[in-house]
């Protein structure tokens, strides 16, 4: 016992969109038909066995963590240059502004009319120029008259400090070398006197064998006559 | 959020670097994917081994993803590729064919549990045994088809298009399946 539309009609029965008039159709016909319906009971039965599946959970693992950490820093070191460069743009970009302020020589100044940038040596005229050195050089010669003066001041009073000190050293030494006179003097003095009355005994001794031999002369003499 | 957006906006936030995001996409996935692992392979450590290929494909094709599909059907055919790939490479099906699990792991070993959650484990455990032991007799195109349609609920034309057939042919093939599987477990009743 066999149906020929059993295939088609278990195939079609599984159909993800199937309208609600085939439904109706295939069970009409299963209904009536004791072999498509003993098919229709098998496939729903090993259906039903399928989906006695119990859920097993999955063993603990890294879940690729560590790959990932490690490939995504990978990714991180082969940056392409305008990737690394994204970062270092604003340094760089300042570093050049500068470079450039350098070579034209990019100069700010504000007066009273307000500020003005210009590129290169700013160009002035002769008379300005002059009327800016003479007031450059009158500042200068104040200036230089002030320090002059300043420095006039400070060495007068550097001249008096050494006067003062020279003085009073001279003082000292001039009181040490009265006192040295003095001790010198003092000493010559008693040598003087030392001498004068070793010559004066002397003279005295000489005196005395002078008047003796005198005497002696004189006994002499008498002595002859 | 909407999951669907969810799911795009973790993997916005991957491809950004960021490893919080990747985690939370694995995490959403994660069992599904070992379960389907488990089915087509019948192998807990070749099921591992499936889900890390198949997130190490999703992390490599990242930036491939386009937001209008679904990342479930993407993520989804990865694996369904990748289950093929193992198939080439390991040639390990059937895989419980006998009784001897290859692994003897998932079918008959429970750790961490008590005894009253072993026996719940177990008659579980015995429940997928035995839809494992019918999937292990179908060629690896239906056994796909079958995974795909019943437990990731992917319709005919998404599956046609994974498996870049008809979706006639899909539909034929699913039904078909169904039907050996039933046949194989009538068998397998009579002989138990």
């Amino acid at each position: 016992m066999s149906c020929l539309r059993t295939p088609h009609l278990l195939k079609e029965y599984f159909s993800d969109e199937l309208s609600t008039v085939a439904r109706e159709k295939i069970e009409a016909h299963v209904s009536a038909c004791e072999y498509c319906r003993a098919e229709l009971t098998d496939v729903l039965e090993a259906k039903e066995i399928l989906e006695g599946w119990q859920q097993q959970k999955a063993p603990h693992w890294d879940r690729g963590s560590e790959l990932f950490r490690r490939e995504h820093q990978t990714v991180d070191q082969h940056l392409t240059f305008w990737d690394r460069m994204r970062w270092q743009l604003i340094p760089t970009s300042a570093s050049f502004l500068m470079l450039l302020l350098v070579l034209f020589n990019l100069q700010l100044s504000s007066d009273q009319t307000g500020f003005t940038i210009s590129f290169g040596s700013p160009a002035v005229s002769s008379s300005y120029l002059k009327h800016e050195l003479q007031i450059f050089d009158e500042i200068q010669r104040s200036e230089l008259e002030n320090a002059i003066r300043q420095l006039e001041v400070r060495q007068d009073s550097q001249n008096m400090e050494l006067i003062r000190s020279v003085m009073y050293k001279n003082q000292q030494d001039m009181l040490s070398g009265l006192e040295g006179i003095y001790a010198l003097f003092e000493d010559q003095r008693l040598r003087d006197l030392e001498d004068m009355r070793i010559g004066y005994q002397q003279l005295m001794d000489s005196d005395y064998e002078t008047l003796r031999s005198l005497r002696q002369l004189a006994q002499y003499v008498s002595y002859q006559e | 959020m909407h999951l669907i957006d969810e799911d795009t906006a973790l993997v916005d936030a991957a491809l950004k670097g960021s490893a919080h995001a990747w985690e939370k996409l694995v995490r959403r996935y994660e069992d599904r994917i070992y379960n389907q692992g488990l089915r087509l392979t019948g192998s807990r450590s070749d099921a591992m081994d499936l889900m890390q290929e198949v997130f190490l494909g999703v992390y490599r094709n990242l930036h491939r993803f386009r937001g209008d599909a679904k990342f479930s059907s993407w993520i989804f055919r990865i694996a369904h590729n990748k289950a093929i790939d193992m198939k080439r490479r390991k040639r390990l099906m059937p895989f419980v064919s006998n009784s001897t699990d290859q692994d003897g792991d998932m079918l008959d070993s429970f750790p961490g549990h008590s005894s009253l959650e072993a026996e719940e484990v177990f008659s579980e455990r015995q429940n997928n045994k035995a839809i494992l032991s019918l999937l292990s007799e179908l060629p690896m195109n239906q056994r796909l088809i079958v995974e795909l349609k019943i437990f990731q609920s992917q319709t005919f034309e998404e599956i046609a298009s994974i498996q870049e057939v008809s979706v006639n042919t899909v539909k034929t093939r699913f039904y078909s399946s169904l039907k050996k599987l039933k046949t194989i477990s009538e068998e397998k009743n009579v002989l138990s």
